[in-house]
């Protein structure tokens, strides 16, 4: 837990989780963390079902807000600004922090509008600069070349990898500062999962990415950093390097090498 | 060795028994649920039979001119339907102009927006109100909601639109109360539960993820409705308006008592009309010699093939709104 300040490297932290707790109505989901989100880094969350991994992704952009009887105390600072109180304008906090779901959730419009989409909501650029920036976003993340025939097709008609690559297209899309991805593989095929985590390695020399995973594998292979997660508590926190071959904490240790969990 | 090949030619026949049982069993069930459907389209089509059968004398004397023609006289069996199928659009369409917008505005407040202890009362109400029989929507508004109208808001609509060129015609003459302006009020009250509780339904059924994805974004609750939800749920909004037009077509009740009963084509909005379902309604009892009842169900006719072409359009609409999102 103590990792983040003397990891050896400058990196400096986007988001600086302190002292944060969450609450299901009476029920605390997450107990008292804190740990730093680099910039420009991969920082993966891992822990079994239940543990509080992706309670704590989506305080990062308040989707929790939507519903009524969840709440955060403590702070999150996205570039030294507490991101929790109540002044925090949440359309404007969610352009700058994108999400990625579980399972692909396109709109139901076509393919190019569904890019085109999020980056109308904050900007109005001529057609032929939309454009650009659609095919720019596509390019990205690696679908152009499968869809750039046929934009005017529904976002529905992709498969599953496509449609995720897609939603991770409309998030870079708007130009966010900081990516969440909530379980982004687990409805993938191995290949498309390949894809996806060339694709995040690719997008972590541009932002700073969250991604919580229940692979093993796929943590210590994509992050730079990783959070291990146990009944809401941090249990360890450090470089994923460190994370996986000598953890400190005997409780990462048979969570990483599937004693439980 | 005997008693284990004996136990299991035992359980050979046993099985074989059960399944000719299933095997029979399958077969009285399907022909039971194929009598059930064949009973729809045997109604569906004695209808349309009877009716024709019932409006012959009538199609034969007037042939199509009946479709066009305003007058309507009893007294020399000249007989024409314009009036009434013009009053039946009118008040439907105006009905649907009015609640369809604000049915879904109930349903965007009832699935996003409401506060949890809210939901229960007001979907409560919502359905109650769809359980109100149409008699009693015809006496209210006859007794209370005409006259409030005729006091208060027709004077002040009529003053208010009378130098704007269309809408002067739209809204003229004197306010009596009852007409097609109050008949397409009563009808888009009527109406409203139904579009508020089917879209309501469907807006439900949107998966919670697609629209923190939309929110995730940084959407507000209106272009996630707008741009997301709605899209997504359309089928199922069109499905609960289209329910809601077929009703309010139909509606005889409560129309016939606030319309007028006039059978007079006229722009005003105020005026008193008619329309299919309040003409017979009221004229049935009535109705002598030998044109005046064919005259009548050659109504009923046109009102059956009006519903038909609105649920084809309906389909027609569909089919374009899912050309237009990709999705074929």
């Amino acid at each position: 837990m103590s990792a983040g300040m003397q990891n050896g490297n400058n990196a400096r932290a986007r988001i600086d989780i302190r002292d944060l707790s969450f609450y299901y109505g009476e029920t605390k989901a997450l107990k008292n963390i804190s740990l730093p989100l680099y910039d420009r880094k991969v920082t993966a969350f891992i822990g079994p079902s239940g543990c509080g991994k992706s309670t704590l992704l989506r305080v990062l952009n308040r989707i929790y807000a939507l519903y009524p009887n969840q709440h955060a105390e403590g702070e999150v600072l996205l570039d030294g600004e507490d991101i929790l109180t109540a002044k925090q304008d949440l359309n404007l906090l969610r352009a700058r922090v994108g999400m990625v779901f579980q399972k692909p959730t396109p709109f139901p419009m076509t393919i190019y509008d569904n890019i085109a989409f999020g980056i109308n909501l904050y900007e109005k650029l001529p057609k032929s600069e939309l454009d650009d920036r659609v095919q720019n976003a596509l390019e990205r993340a690696a679908l152009w070349g499968e869809v750039k025939d046929k934009l005017n097709a529904s976002g529905l008609s992709l498969s599953g990898g496509q449609q995720q690559r897609l939603c991770i297209a409309r998030t870079v899309a708007t130009r966010p500062e900081v990516i969440l991805l909530d379980e982004p593989c687990s409805a993938l095929d191995p290949i498309s999962t390949a894809k996806i985590e060339e694709l995040i390695d690719e997008l972590s020399k541009e932002y700073t990415i969250v991604i919580v995973t229940h692979n093993m594998q796929q943590a210590s292979r994509a992050s730079d950093y990783t959070a291990f997660m146990y009944l809401g508590e941090l249990i360890e926190y450090g470089a994923t390097d460190k994370v996986f071959t000598a953890p400190e904490n005997s409780q990462t240790e048979q969570y990483i090498t599937g004693r439980f969990g | 060795m005997a008693d284990i090949a004996l136990a299991h030619d035992f359980a050979e026949t046993a099985r074989a028994t059960a399944m000719r049982r299933h095997g029979k069993g399958d077969s009285r069930f399907r022909a039971l649920t194929f009598g059930a459907a064949i009973l729809v389209v045997a109604i569906f089509l004695g209808v349309l039979i009877a009716l024709l059968n019932g409006a012959w004398p009538a199609i034969k004397t007037f042939g199509f001119s009946f479709l066009w023609t305003e007058k309507w006289n009893p007294v020399t069996e000249k007989f024409g339907a314009l009036a009434p199928i013009a009053g039946t659009l009118i008040s439907s369409f105006l009905a649907m102009a009015i609640a369809v917008p604000v049915g879904i505005g109930i349903a965007i407040f009832l699935t996003e927006l409401c506060p949890r202890p809210l939901k229960r009362p007001v979907g409560i109400a919502i359905e109650l109100l769809a359980g109100i029989p149409s008699i009693i929507y015809g006496i209210w508004g006859l007794f209370v909601l005409a006259p409030y109208l005729q006091a208060h808001v027709q004077p002040w609509l009529i003053d208010a639109f009378a130098d704007v060129p269309l809408l002067s015609a739209l809204f003229a003459g004197p306010p009596y109360g009852i007409g097609m302006f109050t008949a397409a009020l009563i009808l888009s009250i009527m109406i409203l539960p139904f579009i508020s509780a089917v879209t309501r339904d469907v807006f439900e059924t949107v998966p919670a993820m697609l629209k923190e994805a939309a929110y995730g974004l940084g959407c507000t609750t209106w272009e996630v409705m707008w741009r997301v939800v709605l899209p997504y749920a359309r089928t199922g909004v069109v499905g609960g308006a289209m329910l809601a037009l077929g009703r309010a077509l139909g509606e005889t009740m409560a129309v016939t008592f606030v319309i007028g009963n006039a059978h007079r084509l006229n722009p005003s909005l105020f005026a008193p009309g008619t329309s299919i379902s309040a003409t017979i309604a009221n004229e049935f009892t009535e109705a002598l010699g030998d044109l005046y009842v064919p005259a009548l169900i050659e109504l009923g006719l046109i009102l059956f093939f009006i519903t038909f072409l609105v649920l084809a359009a309906a389909q027609i609409m569909l089919y374009r709104l899912e050309r237009r999102a990709g999705a074929r």
